[in-house]
């Protein structure tokens, strides 16, 4: 006892009252930067489109409404992204000037590679979660034109309809998955909250998503 | 920094870790993360599909559609539009889009290497080494198919008969002592039952709703005959030693001693001709006279059925409209012809016989293939005659044996000198889906497409009442490097410059499509059945009292007790083992851990001292020995057991090697009486507490 009270002086005390409180501080802004910025963009690869595909060409200078490439089929499943046998209906041959669009000629319609199975879905879910969008779909019957279709998709989607390029696709290194994929909170939004977008009626059960 | 800064320090850094959303949101990707793991089952995402086809699987040809979800087969489910199965289908039908993918199935072509193993070799590879082994062989070349309705068969004879040998078979199926008896009585054309207009059914040795003929027709026309609310408009009465599931749905089941089912419909027959029901053929008096000594008492005490329950089922025959009289084996194969001509027999004094709800002769499949052999010469060769004379040095032993859809190690006795065969034969090619027992034994093994993968036919099954045609045509992708059987025989055709007529197999389709008048586009692209509409001239019957003489003297197998075996297609059938969908469905009555299990009565498990739960061992005459869990099951007769068929695998996968004992193992081959005709379906053995 005696011993450890000799090697404290009043200069060394407030000598550590100073840099204990600088220590705490450096590792709490080092700390908040790690985490709210360097290991998040660590934890995400950033990756393009196989295509630079564009909606506004597609929908506002070719009048091509969404339901043309994007429909619920007779079964009830949804087509998701287009096949290239989809996209070779119109684009069989080079159409216009773009240079994407003469190389998805090229490399996809001419060699039969299939585009589908290439593009980055921002809004993937895991086998885990059944979800129809059929079933969504109910007020797509009241919506008029793109423009009122996209911001009722956008609800969980990302707002592609007026993109000249595609946004880009953040995949999380560890869960494969795209940062913008929608968490369970996000299906809750309405689930949990009946009257969020009128009276859905939605079930917040647990089966109604995981069977 | 001293420690205690760095302290200061790593507390800073914790805090603000925790006030950062880097660690919840790794818990959050943690958990998509386990999503990812490698053995999780992925769900196919795509357009569905429900296409129809047929089932080359299983043995009754059934039709059904195969739900799609891009391009993958993911089930199948019965076809409502089917004309001949109305919707249902047999268990072995509805596991066929995961035996598509079972770890048994055959993934690339195999052969042999010096060291006994077998080594991947490519296609190329092995059309060369077919042709060039097929150009050494002369016309000591064999074949066997155990695909009966399928025009395959006609390339496959057509190659042989030009290479110089008349050595093609079938497997043993249920048809062939059904055509051997049919001939005997006068029958010209193909033996048919007309189950689904009947109104009054003796089914005698015959499973009818579980295994015997187009069991999914069976099915759908007692569904139909038998609706849950109602009054029944069709009798099915079974007679089987063993309370099956035919039995359990039957409205009348005699339990009749195995192998004396014959004996049973002469009883029958002498019944009905003193109820005055003597339809006048060639032979009556003379048959009548041969069955009167077959009285109600000394036919019970053969047979075990009580007198007055045989009663109950003539006077049912006598008083329907249309009765229908089936005679047949659960195994499906190496039954005797003898039941079937005394079920013709009094078939022939009920006046059933080419009527509506009768028996029916129905033509035989005619040949498109140049130079083929017709199917009804096919059906009357014997394959066991071919191998036991082989096996016996009678016969020279084949330079090339090819074994198509078929597993004749598996499925033929010990003593049918299939072993020998294979042994002495040059080069031995099997051609299948599945890795059997027969595949293993051979030189070089070729994965074959299924039904579903490929085109295909089935030219009407054995126990159809009518002619039907049905396609099968490729829905899916060949799994891994299977191909086509039908085009790789074409090509090899081609290759050694034999004249088959057809250039493909959509070509050898619609010849036979156009032969019978079928609408082969519509078949093509719609997968519908065509129900051909023709007909033959009634056949100058007659009965033949000599050779149901000889038949009914037949000797029951030797043994202390008879083995009656119980065939459930949920087993899978030799070619394909237990299908790994169905082992949910194998019960502990069948199989109890890696023993099959064998079923008796009390009276006998008395006699034995035995009680359910004990090991057993069953010894056959031909000394082969089994051991079995005791179960003991009142639907039985005294002094029979009854084990399950299916089991007793060395080959396959996990799901069926070494699961039970072989019930075919236990029976020996012998010759029927008159007819000659090889029979193994019967089995006696002696029972010893294990």
């Amino acid at each position: 006892m005696e011993e450890r009270n000799n090697t404290t002086t009043p200069a060394s005390a407030a000598k550590k009252s100073c840099c204990g409180w600088g220590a705490f501080v450096v590792g709490l802004v080092v700390a908040l930067i790690l985490g709210w910025w360097v290991l998040p963009n660590l934890m995400k690869e950033t990756k393009r489109q196989p295509i630079a595909f564009s909606h506004v060409e597609h929908v506002q200078k070719q009048g091509m409404t969404c339901e043309q490439c994007h429909f619920v089929r007779a079964d009830g499943s949804f087509s998701g992204a287009p096949t290239t046998a989809q996209c070779a209906e119109c684009h069989f041959t080079i159409l216009g000037s773009d240079p994407e669009e003469a190389r998805f000629v090229r490399e996809y319609v001419q060699t039969g590679r299939e585009i589908k199975s290439e593009w980055l879905i921002y809004q993937k879910q895991p086998d885990n979660v059944f979800f129809s969008h059929a079933l969504h779909f109910g007020p797509l019957a009241e919506l008029h034109g793109p423009k009122e279709t996209a911001e009722f998709c956008s609800k969980c989607h990302l707002n592609v309809a007026e993109t000249d390029i595609p946004p880009v696709y953040r995949e999380n290194r560890l869960s494969g998955y795209s940062e913008n994929t929608m968490l369970m909170w996000g299906c809750e939004r309405c689930h949990a909250e009946h009257m969020a977008m009128g009276n859905t009626n939605a079930s917040n059960a647990c089966f109604t998503c995981h069977k | 920094m001293d420690r205690r800064g760095f302290l200061k320090f790593a507390a800073g850094g914790t805090v603000g870790l925790v006030a950062s959303p880097i660690i919840w949101n790794t818990l959050y990707d943690a958990v998509y993360w386990t999503q990812n793991w490698g053995w999780i089952p992925r769900l196919k995402k795509g357009a569905s599909e429900y296409l129809p086809t047929v089932s080359k699987l299983c043995p009754s040809g059934t039709g059904f559609l195969v739900r799609t979800v891009a391009g993958t087969p993911v089930r199948t489910i019965g076809d409502g539009n089917n004309p001949v199965t109305h919707g249902a289908m047999t268990a072995l039908a509805a596991a066929e889009a995961e035996l598509r993918v079972s770890p048994a199935r055959l993934k690339t072509p195999l052969r042999r290497s010096s060291d006994g193993a077998y080594v991947a070799i490519t296609w190329s590879e092995a059309e060369m080494l077919l042709k060039e082994k097929l150009a050494a062989a002369g016309s000591l070349v064999a074949a066997v198919s155990g695909d009966p309705t399928s025009s395959i068969n006609e390339v496959l004879s057509s190659m042989l008969n030009q290479l110089g040998s008349s050595d093609f078979y079938f497997m043993p199926d249920e048809e062939m002592p059904a055509a051997a008896a049919w001939e005997a009585m006068g029958g010209q054309g193909r033996l048919g039952y007309d189950i689904e207009h009947s109104d009054c059914i003796l089914a005698a040795g015959a499973p009818v709703l579980e295994s015997w003929g187009v069991v999914a027709a069976n099915r759908s026309a007692f569904n139909r005959t038998h609706p849950v609310a109602g009054e029944a408009s069709q009798k099915l009465i079974y007679a089987g030693a063993v309370q099956n599931n035919t039995a359990a749905g039957a409205d009348l089941w005699l339990p009749v001693r195995p192998g004396t089912e014959m004996t049973l419909l002469l009883g029958v027959a002498n019944l009905l001709i003193k109820a005055g029901k003597a339809g006048f053929a060639a032979g009556l008096q003379n048959f009548a006279s041969f069955v009167s000594a077959y009285t109600p008492e000394k036919v019970s005490g053969i047979t075990g059925v009580p007198a007055a329950r045989l009663e109950e089922a003539a006077k049912a025959l006598a008083s329907a409209k249309k009765p229908l009289v089936i005679a047949g084996s659960a195994l499906g194969s190496g039954g005797s012809a003898g039941p079937v001509m005394a079920a013709v027999a009094v078939n022939m004094l009920l006046g059933s016989v080419n009527r509506e709800g009768g028996l029916v002769d129905l033509p035989f499949p005619v040949s498109v293939v140049s130079h083929a052999t017709e199917y009804r010469e096919t059906i009357r060769k014997r394959f066991v005659d071919y191998t036991q004379s082989v096996a016996a040095g009678r016969t020279k032993a084949p330079a090339f044996l090819l074994i198509h859809a078929a597993n004749p190690l598996y499925s033929l006795p010990a003593d049918s000198g299939m072993k020998e065969t294979l042994d002495k034969a040059g080069f031995s090619v099997a051609v299948a889906s599945f890795m059997s027992e027969t595949c293993e034994a051979c030189d070089l093994v070729l994965p074959a497409a299924l039904g579903m993968e490929a085109f295909d036919d089935v030219q009407t099954p054995y126990g159809s009442g009518r002619v039907t045609y049905a396609l099968a045509r490729p829905v899916a992708k060949p799994f891994a490097d299977a191909r086509s059987a039908g085009e790789l025989y074409i090509a090899l055709a081609q290759e050694l410059k034999l004249d088959t007529g057809v250039k493909d197999m959509p070509e050898l389709l619609y010849k036979h499509a156009f032969a019978l008048g079928a609408p082969f586009r519509s078949m093509m692209e719609e997968g519908r059945v065509h129900p051909a509409s023709t007909s033959l001239p009634a056949s100058p019957l007659f009965y033949n009292w000599e050779a149901i003489r000889a038949a009914a003297s037949a000797k029951a197998a030797e043994g202390d007790l008879q083995v009656a075996p119980v065939v459930v297609l949920g087993m899978g059938t030799a070619q394909t083992a237990i299908p790994p969908f169905a082992t949910k469905v194998v019960t502990d009555y069948q199989l109890k851990g890696k023993l099959s299990v064998v079923q008796l009565n009390g009276a006998t498990a008395a006699k034995l001292k035995v009680q359910s739960g004990d090991h057993i061992r069953l010894v056959a005459g031909n000394n082969v020995e089994i051991t079995a869990v005791v179960a003991v099951f009142e639907g039985i007769l005294p002094d029979t057991v009854s084990l399950v068929a299916g089991l007793g695998h060395t080959a396959f996968d996990e799901f069926s090697r070494g699961k039970g004992a072989n019930v075919l193992a236990l029976t020996s081959v012998s010759r029927e009486p008159g007819t000659g005709l090889p029979v193994w379906g019967l089995a006696g053995v002696k029972a010893v507490k294990a």
